[in-house]
């Protein structure tokens, strides 16, 4: 079927989400808890796009679980969309007790989008690290509950080694049960750290390197 | 929600065996915190990883909060709240020498908060042990050790011929099984224009038809009785004084889509609920009402109980199917929708209580009928409607659709207690706008309620009187908004505990950065919670500005 | 990617056989982390904790950096022109002294095909032997000789995409969550979104949780279970009279011999309950499309070339081959196993598992070499060993294999080394055999060089050179060159790609393979001149005379040992999640922190029986030999079975491992050893204050 995406007809497979039509189109969506290897989520609501309704008013949608429909028509650049999308990413920078390093997804999905320093202060998390794992390291306070850690465990590796906790505000990420990777059944594969947008896992040795830097992009705000 | 979590969940299922939810809250009943050990076990009985129980574990309020040999639970909810202002809770925590979430040394004591006990009608209410009291005194009872169960609310119809306010005769199941077919029937649901009384007013025909579209044929009939709604009493009402209505509208449902298994989950916060409606079933299994054969008709149909444990989202369809499926109760982006994929991973129709109380009328009397039920509205069927203790006749009442608010507060509820002024009513719930008393002549219809920012939403009619702090209101119900967020999206899981601390600080209000909250909330949230709760908080803006300290 | 790193090189994975495609990320000349390509075909964007994290050994200090050279029985460092003039003088007066059939090379499944098309040629021109191996010959040569046998080619039939397009699955003899965990981890995703998985294994191997059955046979009865499902295969009607007839041979006696193994005489020899089997064969064979993994469970065996041959039996029979979904695909050790022999580093064959007494091909050979080549087959590498202690075999060059940790029979293995008057050593460690070598070369990991691996699914993939290799180290085609150039025989070879051209040339196979057209993805053999792939195999005949397979009938017969009184328990050894056979990489990294020693796998019952408690210090004894380790206690494993890897030199589990091997290829068996297992004296905890009285 076909389908509009800024303007650009593009044919589609049944099935494809609105996502997958848009990049496909060459459109840059951004996106935190999107990643291919997973099905979609639809938890940061950064890929928001606009698809014009019967009405012709544009209606506003995550486009990583909204599946493509005969003759639909897709603005990525919907002002609505984009102006509700740096809101998110402000407050998801405003949750945290640091910046992002700049390597990482989300420094990078800030800095397309244009956000800097978050309006909003209050609270933030609480630095909590846990280094007993030869190879994988947490800082719990960088974690924005986008959940691609948890379900790279399930989804790609299926050791369910991980779990969010919590909820609302306090959510967060643990492995087993809140015992670190070594005592749960992890089997160290990586996958939560190659997915993490935003080094809450991260492999231990590159934090050293993070840290060897001239220039540390961990500095506290 | 995680399908291979489900797969673990559907491969070691023993038939009607506790959820793992149901398994902790268990296990905390009993010894008062959660082990290691309790996990692991849970873990080994329901087939789900140890990590996935662990994360179960510190979702639920109920798993949370640890337990003393006595556990006192204090209503944080909106109508203790407009009875209050919130100084019952003070004072029991005062009282007992207790914070909420803690126990005292020996474990002889403890005290958490609740949101709520739908004991509206009655407030403040504390549930102490097993007993509920409420309204004035409760606080010193309880802090007395002398609490006594609260009375039930009074129950009344304005209709004719009650719909919603009787046992239920089973009658409309009867003459279904006698000779309508699946399509009959349908199409007189339909006709009818049944409506989902949970808040979202949607087409109960289209679900139904959608679950019948799904070429996998194991399907499922599930009731929400999770009326987590603060104010709301009404499917407690249903669920506990009318069973039979809501699995007689469970049976003819499952009729309808090619169910043969219904399940109903129950809030922990009702623990009366359960027992009267696992009596009700059994007295229809008795009866021939449910099981394998029903009626001779060899449709079958049977239900089953399922415990919450403590999270207002579980009312949301996808977080409700997380929690019978033992899991976190979470919310799900859809597609896909319950109908196409839900309990199990098989279709499934999630029904609102209420709802499925409405179908046994259709059924025994034809669409035609249910609509004459509210001849002066565009709406169909009749509404079970609530009112909170500030009123002088609090209670459930049956009415049509089309009244005023104004005719129902002031004529059907009797107006405020001691006659103070209305100052503004919450109708439908939390996620329900706030109609000031200026606008209480709006009828009480969807259309005319939507223009104001408001819905009907779960039918409760929570007034304010004239000595409340809207700023104060604001902030509890933004507290109570971020405390249940489920976590998953971002703008609900952020963006609502931003919002709360707009209004809980002591500074002004920043009025432009509360809008663009307010539309992230509305715009981006994954469901209902967070696009719902900016209603009240613009409810407020427009008509109490001044009291809200903006800038 | 990002400014933590100076470059990132893609490349493929040397661990396994999976072959995940790596980004290896290097910041001054060190690999500082790996992440798995997306874009990767095996590994889809995943990878194990081996070739994400296991990098460390790269940068170890014990890395051999120069050439030692024994010298009054001493190794000592040395420039490469010494040892190379050593290599030279020392191969060439024994090839004058005793001929070329003195001197034998095992290549190793660990290097790229380009550095073992140059062993192979080294072996061939510069020294004029066939006496040239590879470790596959320990694990899956009985798959290739089977396959061939059966099918055609020496290769799988389909891909690891078979794994998500078939509706059900049988899993023998292999632990893919631990051997091959990527493969594994599809495995698992796909029955659970509803993948119909048999697993057959002696252990419950975690895949069995997500099984719809799990048989346990007794160990070295697996052709008993193949026999018994295709008997109920038969019996049920559920074969594909069609494809049987268009494009099989030897059904009838099969048919006829498949009569004696219903499920009740299955269960008499292996212990398999008959409803479980026929509840498997039904899941097989029921299913649209299946198909069939397997492992060294399966080959490892005195009769394991057979089975290999019975497993291509049952499928023929049930039509589950060369289709989407369809496959056998035996899960292949080592990163290079099917490539190595693809490239002629057998005694048998040149590239492309063509005989070395086929005339036209020889002379094809000849004619690129430019010297006459040997007619005659070489030794394999038991047969070296014992030619080693006959005096017959003079010297080995070995390259990048520790046979002293990895062989059977240990004692026989050292016991042959120190019988050579001269041994080659090719590795990036000493080993437990440098320390037989007389000279030791200093060579380069997967990390350090470029060329390519052929995966277990016949995927020809590049490697690329992360970083340069140690001080004094060089790449092991560079040292294969020199070494050649020293014996008088110069490949006129400069680069790796230089000998894919050579290897395209000459193997029917390869015939279109560029480093080009490899790209990202890779290419899966036989690949046309056009640069055409195969991802599945057979779709319309088989690679035999006339185009049929060979349905074998092949009966079971007992395994080379079993239990008796004095050695009541069998051994059964294999691999586990966090190291990679003799460790010699994965010891010198922090996969140390999360596995330390090797241990004994034995159940409860068994426990109980011999006093023996979690955690204590056994003995076993098998007929050859004995070590000592510690017990754990598991259900996973059978009464009567003992589980152990062999990850560790300190424990030396292959001291155990007695002569016996498959009648067709001598691949070990290693999964079938008789052993008695005690408490070790000195632990007195839990052995009994009154031992019950035996008899007087």
């Amino acid at each position: 079927m076909q389908v509009t995406i800024d303007g650009v007809q593009v044919d589609v497979e049944p099935g494809t989400t609105v996502l997958q039509a848009a990049r496909a189109a060459g459109a840059a969506v951004p996106t935190l808890c999107f990643d291919e290897r997973m099905a979609p989520f639809g938890a940061c609501r950064v890929c928001l796009v606009g698809v014009a309704g019967p009405d012709g008013r544009a209606d506003v949608v995550a486009s990583c679980t909204t599946p493509c429909r005969a003759d639909m028509v897709v603005d990525t650049c919907d002002p609505r969309a984009r102006r509700v999308a740096r809101v998110v990413v402000e407050l998801v920078l405003s949750e945290l007790p640091v910046t992002p390093a700049p390597h990482t997804e989300l420094a990078a999905v800030a800095r397309d989008l244009g956000v800097h320093e978050p309006r909003w202060s209050g609270e933030v998390h609480q630095p909590d690290h846990d280094t007993r794992h030869p190879y994988l390291a947490f800082q719990h306070e960088l974690c924005i509950s986008c959940g691609r850690c948890v379900r790279a465990c399930d989804e790609v590796q299926g050791a369910f080694a991980l779990t969010a906790v919590g909820r609302g505000f306090g959510a967060n990420v643990v492995a087993g049960i809140d015992a670190g990777f070594r005592d749960s059944a992890c089997v160290s594969c990586g996958a939560c750290a190659d997915t993490c947008p935003t080094d809450a896992i991260t492999e231990l040795s590159l934090l050293e390197i993070a840290g060897a830097t001239e220039d540390d992009p961990r500095s506290r705000r | 929600m995680s399908s291979n979590l489900v797969q673990l969940a559907r491969t070691h299922r023993q038939s009607h065996a506790p959820t793992a939810v149901e398994l902790l809250s268990a296990a905390v009943r009993e010894r008062g915190v959660l082990t290691d050990e309790d996990i692991r076990a849970t873990a080994a009985a329901t087939g789900l990883p140890e990590a996935t129980v662990h994360g179960v574990a510190t979702f639920y309020d109920d798993l949370l909060a640890p337990r003393g040999r006595r556990h006192v639970r204090v209503c944080t909810g909106t109508a203790c709240f407009a009875a209050t202002g919130g100084a019952h809770a003070e004072q029991i925590a005062a009282g007992l020498g207790l914070r909420a979430g803690e126990c005292s040394d020996g474990g002889s004591l403890s005290l958490a908060e609740t949101v709520c006990l739908g004991f509206c009608h009655s407030a403040p209410a504390i549930r102490d042990r097993d007993l509920v009291d409420a309204g004035p005194g409760a606080v010193e009872r309880v802090l007395a050790g002398t609490a006594r169960q609260a009375g039930e609310p009074a129950v009344r119809s304005l209709l004719a011929e009650p719909a919603l306010t009787g046992a239920g005769d089973w009658s409309g199941l009867r003459r279904t099984l006698a000779g309508m077919t699946a399509d009959e029937l349908l199409a007189q649901v339909d006709a009818a224009d049944l409506r989902g009384r949970g808040g979202a007013w949607f087409p109960a025909a289209r679900k139904w038809s959608f679950a019948r579209a799904q070429q996998d044929t194991c399907r499922y009939v599930v009731a929400n009785g999770d009326e987590g709604d603060p104010g709301s009493y009404i499917d407690k009402h249903l669920m506990e004084r009318s069973p039979a209505l809501v699995l007689e509208g469970m049976a003819l449902a499952g009729y309808c889509v090619g169910a043969s298994e219904g399940v109903i989950l129950v809030r922990s916060e009702y623990p009366q609920s359960r027992p009267v409606l696992e009596a009700a079933i059994a007295a229809a299994r008795a009866e021939g009402l449910l099981g394998d054969d029903i009626l001779g008709s060899g449709f079958a149909f049977d239900v089953h109980v399922v415990d919450g444990a403590g999270s207002y989202v579980v009312g949301e369809e996808t977080a409700l199917l997380a929690c019978l499926h033992g899991l976190r109760g979470t919310v799900s982006a859809r597609p896909p929708f319950p109908a196409e994929r839900g309990l199990y991973g098989h279709p499934t129709l999630v029904h609102n209580i209420e709802t499925l109380a409405n179908v046994p009328l259709i059924a025994a009397r034809g669409a035609d009928a249910y609509r004459e039920l509210s001849p002066q509205s565009p709406n169909a069927g009749s509404k079970l409607v609530c009112f909170n203790e500030r009123f002088a006749q609090p209670g459930v009442v049956e009415v049509p659709f089309g009244l005023t608010v104004r005719e129902l507060c002031e004529e059907v509820a009797g107006g405020l207690v001691g006659g103070r002024a209305i100052k503004a009513v919450q109708i439908g719930g939390p996620l329900g706008g706030i109609l000031p008393a200026s606008l209480l002549d709006t009828p009480f219809d969807s259309a005319p309620l939507a223009e104001q920012g408001c819905m009907v939403g779960h039918g409760s009619i929570l007034a304010f009187d004239d000595r409340t702090d809207m700023r104060r209101l604001a902030s509890h119900l933004l507290a109570f908004g971020a405390h249940e967020s489920c976590g998953t999206c971002f703008p609900c899981r952020i963006g609502l505990q931003r919002a709360h601390e707009e209004f809980a600080s002591r500074e002004a209000v920043d009025r432009a950065r509360l809008e663009a909250l307010l539309e992230t909330l509305e715009v981006a949230s994954l469901c209902a919670h967070g696009s719902g709760m900016p209603a009240p908080i613009r409810s407020l803006l427009t008509h109490f500005p001044g009291e809200l300290g903006l800038r | 990617m990002n400014e933590r790193f100076d470059s990132d090189v893609t490349t493929t994975c040397g661990y396994c056989g999976v072959g995940c495609r790596l980004e290896a990320h290097t910041r001054a000349g060190r690999v500082v982390s790996i992440s798995p390509a997306a874009d990767g075909p095996a590994n889809r964007g995943h990878t194990c904790l081996k070739g994400r994290f296991a990098h460390q050994f790269s940068r170890s200090r014990e890395r051999l950096s120069t050439p030692l050279i024994r010298e009054h029985g001493e190794l000592r460092a040395a420039g490469w022109d010494e040892a190379l003039q050593r290599i030279a003088s020392e191969l060439g007066r024994i090839r004058d002294t005793h001929g070329p059939d003195a001197i034998a090379g095992l290549a190793s499944s660990r290097a790229t095909n380009e550095d073992c098309w140059a062993m192979q040629r080294m072996m061939r021109a510069a020294i004029g032997t066939n006496n040239i191996d590879n470790c596959s010959r320990v694990c899956h040569s009985p798959t290739s000789f089977a396959l061939r046998r059966s099918l055609g080619y020496s290769g799988a039939t389909g891909s690891f995409d078979d794994i998500e397009a078939a509706g059900a699955a049988l899993i023998i003899g292999a632990n893919p969550t631990e051997g091959h965990p990527v493969v594994g981890a599809r495995i698992k995703q796909a029955a659970l979104r509803g993948l119909q998985l048999v697993t057959i294994d002696p252990r419950r191997i975690e895949l069995a949780d997500f099984a719809v059955v799990h048989l346990s046979p007794r160990p070295g009865t697996n052709a008993a279970v193949v026999l018994g499902l295709a008997h109920v295969a038969h019996r049920d009607g559920l074969l594909d009279r069609a494809f049987i007839q268009a494009r099989t041979e030897g059904f009838e006696a099969f048919a006829e011999l498949l009569a004696a193994y219903d499920p009740g005489a299955v269960q008499e020899i292996s212990g398999v309950p008959g409803a479980d089997l026929e509840r498997a064969a039904h899941v097989y064979a029921q299913a649209g499309e299946a198909s069939i993994l397997w492992g060294l469970g399966v080959t490892e065996h005195k009769y394991g070339s057979e089975v290999v041959q019975l497993i291509c039996s049952l499928a023929l029979m049930t039509g589950k081959i060369g289709r989407p979904g369809s496959a056998l695909l035996p899960l292949r050790g080592q990163n290079n196993v099917q490539g190595s022999s693809d490239m002629g580093a057998l005694p048998d064959t040149y590239s492309g598992y063509r005989k070395v007494g086929d005339e036209a091909v020889a002379q094809a050979f000849e004619a690129c070499w430019g010297v006459s080549l040997s007619r005659s087959p070489g030794l394999k590498i038991p047969q070296m060993f014992d030619a080693a202690v006959a005096g017959t075999l003079k010297a080995m060059y070995i390259f990048g294999e520790d046979v002293a940790q990895t062989d059977p029979n240990t004692a026989h293995v050292v016991h042959a080394l120190q019988s050579l008057d001269f041994l080659v050593c090719q590795d990036i460690f000493e080993t437990e055999t440098t320390r037989y070598a007389d000279v030791v070369l200093p060579a380069s990991s997967f990390l350090e060089k470029s060329g390519t691996f052929v995966n277990a699914e016949r995927r020809i993939q590049l490697v690329g050179a992360a970083i340069e290799p140690p001080g004094g180290a060089r790449t092991d085609f560079d040292i294969l060159l020199a070494v050649s150039r020293a014996l008088g025989h110069d490949m006129r070879l400069q680069e790796p790609e230089d000998a894919m051209r050579e290897i395209a040339a000459l193997t029917p196979e390869f015939t279109g393979v560029t480093y080009e057209r490899l790209g990202r993805r890779g290419l899966q053999w036989p690949v046309a001149a056009d640069g055409t792939d195969h991802p599945i195999l057979y779709e319309r005949e088989f690679h035999r005379e006339g185009g049929r397979a060979h349905i074998a009938a092949l009966p079971y017969k007992e395994p080379g040992d079993a239990a008796d009184a004095e050695f009541p328990l069998v051994l059964i050894t294999g691999r586990r999640l966090e190291h990679y056979n003799a460790g010699t990489m994965t010891r010198r990294t922090a996969n140390i922190e999360l596995m330390d020693r090797d241990w004994l796998e034995l159940h409860p019952d068994d426990a109980a029986q011999l006093w023996i408690g979690d955690g204590d210090l056994v003995s076993v004894r098998s007929r050859v030999g004995r070590i000592e380790l510690e017990a754990r206690l598991t259900e996973r494993i059978e009464p009567g079975h003992v589980f152990t890897a062999f990850h560790f030199p300190e424990v030396r589990t292959n001291l155990l491992i007695g002569a016996s091997a498959d009648v067709n290829t001598s691949c070990p068996e290693y999964k079938v050893v008789a052993v008695d297992v005690r408490p070790v004296a000195e632990q007195p905890a839990h052995t009994p204050a009154l031992a019950p009285a035996g008899p007087a």
